[in-house]
């Protein structure tokens, strides 16, 4: 401190160099820097869950962590969509029911119209049990399903609010909103793994040298970090001697595992074959049957369900055992994992819906005896729209009843026997890791279900947070007393932008089934918003002619090729000056690397020198002595 | 010039918000914590000295691995024992602060960790810093094998010049490239 004050005092004397007009520009950027740090400061303060995150990560390691990270942003993300979809369909749908009514086209065929969501016989107590569990009965006329919501139009003198037109557009835009949720943190991901050396194998030095946080309070909180930092050192260090003993395998072991994995590949890709066929024949029956009463009745109903998710467990289980074989590092073994995974469940969605599809549609034949008069099968599903909302609701809520009935009466009972029984069978099998790519793949699956109902059923947003919730909680309880830690775990940086990936498979799955749904299947006749209309799209247009006579002009011209088309040249012109801006830094990292280099070298020149004149010095000196 | 009393002199407070990168209030709450530390007779002289395990009883260092090499860093005392007067306690906070810049930062941290004080992070350096991060007992060190694997490993990735070290430069280079270093190394009374 003495010397910057007799240096500060030295400068005080000096004329001031620096103008008014950069002084003005330092204090700026300082308010400005203190500003986002406050600003940063105070979104810490309001993050969910964060010091359950944080023991989660100095217990069980990055990669557990990850997962949760994940579940966080899906509860934000479901929570935000439904305060988006309830302020502009389901509020003025509340508010303009009594005040306006559905305008009606007496031009369509009678037997298109009827639909009569509430039967009228006496209905038994269990049986609203039962319709609460598959979106029927007093469920199915409700603001939940599409079927509720009906084509008003309000016009006032300086306000009109068009609900189909509003339903529609929420629609699209959630699933824009979603995507630009997704790839803004697939940004985030993807930066961090690129500014930390973002390599498979550690940046050690930077692990070592910037991990310790110096705000650290309390003996707990310093011990579950350095807990963390011991995780993260022995992965890494433990993938690397992975890799070298990999690398260090004689050409004919190579050939061996490589035939190995070759063969493994095919065998668990059989296996998903297998599982779509299944859930191809359980679906078919399902709704060949669904008209039984009763308990036998729901079972059918959930049959499509329950083979999903007997095939979503029992073949991952199996590809964990081929994984075995294969002998891919850990960070390997579960991106592999997750894509295999992924690939069983989202297609078996896609059978699912597929089926529903070949149904509504009599399998894309319109001129066919049952789809004649409405173009959609108008006896099985008078108001399609709404089943198909019942079967993701069903989905919904089959997922999360099994997660539940898994915890309490598998994992719970095995933490007792293992605790209890000191047989050697019950340490065989052993207190159950987490294992995070199913877990993750859960989620992913829930979620597209979610995407692909929300045209037809308004509120799973809403459910889908709830259920996130709760499951927050339960997977946490689960991790903390059923789970022991990971022998290995694997890096967190890659994987998680492997979970927005994967994320993204599903939501292409979601937007193709409502573009499909959009554009060509015809809208119920009975019920709807979009009761009248060739296709749901076909407001956009009937609309847009009511606007004002500039308004499109402007809007043709937007969609113009003259507009267009300058539009990607600039586009194409800023990425070339980002992707020359990108070369040129890292040109200079490199050359600024070698001048670290030479100056190194030219230290250790100077410092042979000066060695070489003292002894010079000194040896006359010597004699000189003597 | 020194502190008297409880109560700071304004040149002084201007002074001292001048030569570090503190603001008023840090630097008066700063003068609090500190004189809580003094003992009656010591708070009536001026520039008192105050032994290291006092300052190590404050809570923000109390359980920091590095807390002994921090104080021994920042403190002035002609018998290196690591005690800090007033100022050398300031200098502390205001490298630790919000608004110190990654230069001033990542010069302190090198010094921190350069348990020999030989201007260089050798091997041995390496391995005490190890040691710190993961915890000093038994079962939470790494085993002898894994810390000559992950030594060998940060001088083959931050030793430029290959002299079997890593000199300030180098340092700065490897902290350039973390995103967060400027908010984890971070000290707030």
């Amino acid at each position: 401190m003495a010397l910057r004050r007799a240096a500060w005092q030295a400068q005080q004397m000096q004329v001031p160099v620096v103008s008014s007009r950069e002084s003005w520009k330092r204090n700026k950027a300082k308010t400005l820097h203190k500003l986002k740090d406050e600003i940063r400061g105070f979104i810490y303060i309001f993050a969910l869950w964060r010091k359950t995150l944080q023991k989660i990560g100095g217990n069980f390691g990055g990669g557990v962590q990850s997962f949760f990270l994940f579940l966080r942003f899906l509860v934000v993300l479901n929570f935000v969509s439904f305060l988006l979809i309830a302020g502009l369909v389901l509020t003025p749908s509340i508010v303009f029911r009594s005040v306006a009514t559905g305008i009606v086209n007496s031009s369509v065929p009678e037997q298109c119209m009827e639909y009569d969501p509430n039967p009228q016989d006496l209905v038994m107590f269990y049986n609203y049990f039962l319709d609460l569990l598959s979106g029927t009965g007093f469920m199915e006329y409700s603001y939940m399903f599409y079927g509720y919501y009906n084509n008003t139009m309000v016009v006032n003198e300086n306000f009109s609010y068009n609900i189909s037109l509003a339903y529609l557009f929420t629609a699209v835009f959630y699933f824009i909103f979603c995507l630009i949720c997704i790839i803004a943190r697939m940004g985030t991901a993807a930066r961090v793994a690129v500014a930390t050396g973002g390599s498979a194998v550690g940046n050690y030095s930077m692990i070592v040298f910037t991990s310790w946080d110096y705000g650290c309070l309390g003996d707990r909180a310093t011990k579950l970090k350095q807990k963390n930092i011991h995780y993260r050192l022995q992965v890494d260090l433990e993938e690397e001697r992975i890799k070298k003993r990999a690398a260090a395998l004689t050409l004919r072991q190579k050939i061996l595992l490589y035939s190995l994995r070759v063969g493994m590949a095919l065998i668990a890709f059989g296996l998903i074959i297998a599982a779509f066929y299944c859930i191809f024949l359980a679906t078919v029956f399902s709704q060949a049957n669904s008209n039984q009463e009763g308990i036998l009745g729901l079972i059918f109903q959930y049959l499509p369900s329950m083979v999903i998710t007997a095939g979503n467990f029992v073949v991952p289980l199996l590809c964990d055992q081929i994984a075995l074989i294969e002998q891919y590092s850990p960070s390997t073994t579960v991106i592999i994992a997750l894509l295999r995974a992924v690939f069983l469940r989202l297609v078996s969605l896609g059978v699912l819906l597929f089926t529903l599809w070949s149904q509504i549609t009599c399998n894309g034949n319109t001129s066919s005896t049952e789809c004649t008069p409405c173009q959609y099968n108008h006896k099985e599903y008078p108001c399609w729209e709404t089943r198909i909302g019942q079967e993701m609701y069903k989905l919904t809520l089959f997922d999360f009843l099994i997660n539940i009935a898994v915890l309490v009466l598998v994992e719970i009972p095995r933490r007792i026997v293992v605790d209890n029984w000191s047989c050697k069978l019950a340490q065989w099998v052993g207190r159950q890791e987490f294992v995070v790519s199913s877990n993750v793949l859960g989620l992913v699956y829930g979620q597209t279900v979610v995407w692909t109902g929300a045209l037809f059923c308004p509120l799973l947003p809403l459910i889908n947070t709830v259920k996130f919730v709760i499951l927050f909680y339960c997977k946490k309880i689960t991790l903390f007393y059923n789970c022991r830690p990971a022998l290995k775990t694997f890096r967190s940086t890659t994987s998680a932008f492997f979970f927005l990936v994967v994320l993204m498979f599903g939501w292409g799955l979601a937007t193709v089934v409502m573009v499909y749904a959009l554009a060509v299947i015809h809208p119920s006749m009975g019920c709807g918003p979009f009761r009248f209309f060739l296709n749901m799209w076909e407001i956009v247009p009937t609309s847009f002619y009511n606007l004002s006579a500039t308004t499109q002009e402007f809007l043709f011209f937007i969609g113009s090729q003259a507009f267009s088309i300058p539009l990607c040249v600039l586009f194409c012109v800023l990425m070339c000056y980002f992707v020359a801006f990108a070369s040129v830094y890292g040109n200079s990292v490199s050359l600024l690397r070698a001048q670290l280099k030479l100056e190194g070298r030219d230290k250790q020149f100077l410092v042979k020198q000066f060695e070489e004149v003292r002894r010079r010095l000194q040896i006359p000196g010597d004699i000189a002595d003597d | 010039m020194g502190t008297t009393a409880s109560h700071l002199p304004k040149d002084l407070l201007s002074e001292y918000q001048e030569l570090t990168f503190l603001t008023k209030q840090e630097i008066l709450l700063a003068h609090k914590r500190f004189t809580e530390l003094l003992t009656k007779d010591e708070k009536d002289h001026q520039n008192t000295r105050v032994p290291m395990d006092r300052i190590l009883t404050l809570p923000e260092l109390k359980s920091n691995p590095f807390r002994k090499r921090i104080c021994h860093v920042f403190s002035t005392s002609e018998h290196k024992d690591g005690s800090l007067t007033f100022e050398d306690f300031l200098d502390l906070l205001s490298a630790f602060s919000d608004s110190a810049t990654l230069e001033i930062k990542s010069h302190y941290a090198f010094r921190i960790f350069d348990f020999d004080d030989d201007g260089t992070l050798d091997g041995g350096d390496l391995e005490k810093l190890v040691n710190c991060l993961t915890g000093e007992t038994d079962d939470t060190r790494l085993t002898p094998e894994e810390m000559r694997q992950l030594i060998s490993n940060i001088l083959e990735e931050s030793d430029i010049d290959k002299d079997g070290t890593v000199n300030l430069s180098e340092f700065q280079h490897v902290i350039s490239r973390s995103p967060d270093f400027v908010s984890s190394f971070k000290i707030v009374l």
